[in-house]
């Protein structure tokens, strides 16, 4: 793609092609106003799309035979394990990464804080990605997936836990899907969906906030029925606030190594308002992150000191748990401290990524290292490991395809005439028509 | 309590309430506890009279027409099977409800331990189902309904004893599998379940769950010296209907000796409880929260406040 | 006295002596048929003869009912002088189904406080004899006293072939 835009190449960011005056048609705009020739030339020499061939060549048969041949031929799963990589990694740390949505909708639209606009895009992207992949993980690990929908219309088990994370899980990805169904509206050029869906940002958002805070707890709140299996240390009566907590600096430092990700492979699609307020936005980013890490490691004392398990904390297991806290959370504090008073945003990188690290290790250690603790250590299968990989690299060709195209790191150029041209044809408007100076001040629009 | 469950009450109530909010009659959940019908069967499985003939085990797979076992059920050297390292013993799997595994303990004649679902009277798996799929019946059998299981195996993490099993093997049917105490063609009949039949040595008493407590008692007063003690499953976990005598501690026998005596759905209540309030809390909060950031705003620029009032709540172009 | 009379008379004694001499055999029977368990295994023909030659006071298996007294503290408090049961087979007390709904469910009112734990018949006889044949170096394992029948090699699945299949109880 670079290459491409150094012999002049300009990828579509509005209706109107600036050559011809000509509006792009749908195929235009999927190819990004390349040929098809020129597409399958960047996606060619892209090495990282070789890598992705290779991870779907060995993974996706695999995810093939795990639906002919049941579970059993892919994991490891057992019946002292019933919960494996596909819950463990694809659920238990998917969700946490994805609060980012929910964080900066509250930021921004709650808040008010209009400076952390520039990533807000991204953030609910992220969220809604996650999400939706935790529930791909969740269709492969499912022993019938087909009965996914059982709990909401077939048969209901509202005293269960899983009750609550599966409706608010689904509610939520259709919040989601709306919050970033703006872009996708600026794309393709319905005003009135987007319209729609801005009158109810405020809705969604807090929406967001309720669901968010009780499914990410509800999943802590899971291992509550296990208190015999959790090791103690990984394990409070409280499982709820631990897991909700250490999903605001999981969510937010996501955004951050996203955002680090995408500034250095898609700079040609990311504008001057995203590149030029990231380096801003990422400081913000990680001050909120530290100070949800230090609550996180408070509550984490607080939980062993509550349940005296300081004994532990001699043990092996102990010495995994400090680890765990060492490195996952009181490093990270200790980068984003420096990073934030001398102001250097590599550091504050280098700390997300080592918090989003540290929170999927806290994640594994609850659901699978430290899980029946008593008992004996489950490897999971080499197949389950490549296929959860497989749906990762799925995750990703999906997060960047979307990336390439819907106005998330850019803004959508609209025309004047166009946008004219919609404020004439709208039906019966049921609010004053914005004032220009309004729509000047939400750089997006 | 006796005639509804509770269970399909409160699925009731959650139905009648479903339309005014998503989950708020969840905390009525969070009240009261139940302690098992009162004319509910047991078992009481005395592990010093057990010999370990394994006829439980060929009796059950019988009566359940599961699979044909890898060795035959008059086969001992299944005792000296362990996997994991060593680490394990049997377990009940989709292929066998029971297995009976045997233990030495130290310094003592081996003792042998039947396992099978203890049939909890608040169980754990039952709590733990998303869709319901388990009930507790008056009888006293934890059964399930595996035409809704989705397999999403939470009631096997939930299970304190680790019984129920998954048919792994399966593609397109996986479902759980666990002893039902014979309900369907035994208990709802008045009828033991098949083990407790076929037991030669009487290992395995069966009765109303009220009266096995007081017999297990007595055992232990009348027999000093042969028992621990300790009626298992008295009152652990919230009492189950299958209870255990042991000759010795029962950690040496493959017991959690220290399950408490909570039901497993006490330990989330406190979250279940907190679902209302953050569903009638958060809205107002975070409602406020914003409209106090926009007043914040709007107090050195009125004009400007206006107009991001109109680019928030709709403004286009 | 007529002589149909007289007829009628030795009839009914003859009759009667005949019922005594049954009853004394009923008594202490030659051989006891046990077959509880007949479907998968093949009765037992337990010598009654045999085993009281061991010497062994009656009590040792019939508790206090033959009327020998008996040993067991627990019993003594109520049978130290019981007399001899109306029935002294094993059956007459312990039952062949103990679990079913009418033995559990029977009149609360009509058991004794020491007897509601009392063990069915399957049970009885195998801890009277095991015990027995344990502490005697008696025949102790399952077919030196009742061989199995067909339908019990069925039973115990003893055909099928061991095969190291991996996922089996460990899992």
């Amino acid at each position: 793609m670079k290459s491409l835009i150094g012999w002049g190449v300009k990828p579509v960011d509005s209706h109107v092609n600036e050559k011809n005056d000509k509006a792009w048609t749908f195929k235009q705009k999927l190819f990004l106003g390349l040929t098809p020739g020129q597409y399958l030339g960047q996606a060619l020499r892209n090495p990282f799309n070789w890598i992705l061939g290779i991870i779907f060549a060995v993974g996706l048969p695999l995810i093939a035979y795990r639906y002919f041949f049941g579970l059993g031929a892919v994991t490891h799963a057992s019946n002292d394990y019933p919960w494996g990589l596909f819950l463990g990694f694809g659920l238990f740390v998917m969700v946490p990464l994805s609060a980012s949505g929910f964080m900066l909708g509250t930021t921004v639209e709650i808040f008010g804080r209009h400076d952390f606009e520039p990533i807000e895009r991204l953030a609910l992207l992220n969220g809604l990605l996650g999400y939706f992949f935790a529930v791909v993980y969740l269709l492969i690990d499912l022993g019938q997936p087909w009965r996914l929908p059982y709990p909401m219309f077939v048969s209901f088990g509202p005293a269960a836990v899983l009750f609550l994370v599966a409706w608010h899980v689904a509610t939520y990805l259709s919040v989601q899907v709306a919050e970033v169904s703006v872009s996708f509206f600026e794309w393709i050029g319905w005003l009135g969906g987007k319209r729609f869906i801005r009158r109810i940002a405020i809705g969604l958002t807090v929406s967001g906030i309720i669901l968010s805070t009780l499914h990410q707890g509800a999943l802590g709140a899971l291992f509550n029925y296990a208190p015999g299996k959790v090791h103690p240390l990984w394990y409070s009566p409280f499982q709820w606030i631990h897991f909700f907590c250490s999903s605001i600096p999981a969510g937010l430092c996501m955004v951050i190594v996203v955002s680090t990700i995408v500034k250095k492979t898609m700079a040609w699609r990311c504008d001057s308002n995203f590149s030029d307020n990231l380096d801003r936005c990422t400081l913000g980013l990680a001050k909120g992150a530290s100070l949800a890490l230090i609550t996180y490691l408070v509550i984490k004392l607080i939980g062993i000191a509550h349940d005296n398990e300081w004994g532990y904390l001699a043990t092996g297991w102990g010495a995994w748990f400090l680890l765990e806290m060492a490195v996952g959370v009181v490093l990270p504090i200790i980068l984003f401290a420096y990073a934030i008073r001398h102001q250097v945003v590599k550091v504050a990188r280098l700390g997300a990524m080592i918090t989003v690290l540290g929170i999927a290790l806290n994640r594994l250690n609850t659901a699978l290292i430290a899980f029946n603790w008593q008992l004996y250590q489950e490897i999971p299968h080499i197949f389950e490991v490549i296929i959860a990989v497989t749906i990762f690299a799925i995750y990703i060709v999906v997060y960047r395809f979307i990336l390439y195209r819907l106005p998330i790191l850019y803004s959508w150029k609209a025309q004047p005439e166009e946008a004219l041209a919609a404020e004439a044809v709208r039906p019966a408007p049921i609010r004053t028509t914005p004032s220009p100076a309004g729509a000047m001040y939400r750089k997006i629009d | 309590m006796s005639g509804i469950s509770r269970r399909r009450f409160l699925a009731a109530s959650v139905a009648g309430c479903a339309a005014t909010t998503l989950a708020g009659p969840r905390k009525a959940l969070a009240s009261g506890t139940f302690s098992g019908y009162p004319d509910g069967m047991g078992v009481l499985v005395d592990l010093t009279r057990c010999v370990g003939c394994r006829s439980c085990e060929a009796a059950c797979n019988k009566e359940q027409k599961l699979p044909a076992p890898d060795r035959p059920f008059d086969d001992m050297s299944v005792f000296d099977e362990t996997f994991h390292d060593g680490k394990q013993k049997r377990r009940p799997d989709e292929n066998a409800y029971t297995v009976v595994n045997r233990y030495n303990p130290e310094g003592g004649a081996p003792v042998y331990r039947k396992v099978q679902c203890n049939h909890c009277n608040e169980p754990a798996c039952l709590s733990s189902c998303f869709v319901n799929a388990y009930t507790k019946t008056e009888e006293g059998a934890v059964v399930y309904n595996s035409k809704v299981c989705v397999g999403c195996r939470t009631c096997m993490v939930a299970c304190p004893f680790h019984v129920p099993a998954y048919s792994y093997s399966s593609s397109l049917d996986p479902v759980i599998k666990k002893c039902i105490f014979c309900y369907d063609t035994r208990l709802k009949n008045g009828l033991p379940p098949a083990c407790v039949d076929i037991c030669p040595q009487e290992a395995l008493t069966f009765g109303k769950r009220k009266d096995l407590i007081k017999i297990g008692h007595q055992r232990i007063e009348t027999h000093p010296g042969r028992y621990v003690a300790r009626l298992y499953g008295e009152k652990e976990l919230g009492g189950t209907s299958w209870m255990y005598l042991a000759p010795v501690a029962f950690d040496q026998v493959g017991f959690d000796p220290t399950p408490g005596n909570e039901p497993i759905i006490n330990n989330v209540k406190d979250f279940l409880g907190t679902v209302p309030m953050v569903l009638a809390i958060w809205p107002a909060m975070f409602t406020g929260f914003h409209l106090l950031a926009k007043k914040q705003k709007g107090h050195d620029d009125h004009e400007h406040d206006a107009e991001q009032q109109q680019g928030e709540d709709g403004g286009e172009q | 006295m007529s002589a149909k009379q007289t007829l009628t008379t030795l009839i009914m004694a003859l009759a009667l002596i005949a019922v005594g001499t049954i009853a004394a055999a009923g008594d202490v029977p030659e051989q006891v048929s046990l077959d509880t368990m007949a479907k998968l295994f093949n009765g037992v023909e337990f010598d009654h003869a045999m085993h009281t030659d061991l010497g062994e006071d009656c009590s040792a298996c019939h508790h206090h009912t033959t009327g020998t007294g008996t040993s067991n503290e627990r019993c003594m408090g109520c049978h130290a002088g019981s007399d001899e049961a109306t029935t002294v087979r094993c059956s007459g007390c312990h039952v062949a189904e103990p679990f079913s709904a009418k033995h559990i469910n029977r009149d609360a009112s009509n058991r004794y406080q020491f007897h509601i734990d009392m063990p069915g018949l399957k049970a009885a006889y195998h801890w009277n004899c095991v015990g027995c044949h344990e502490q005697m170096d008696g025949p102790t394992g399952c077919q030196d006293c009742h061989t199995r029948t067909t339908a019990g090699d069925d039973f115990y699945q003893i055909n099928v072939v061991h095969a190291e299949a991996a996922g089996r109880g460990g899992h």
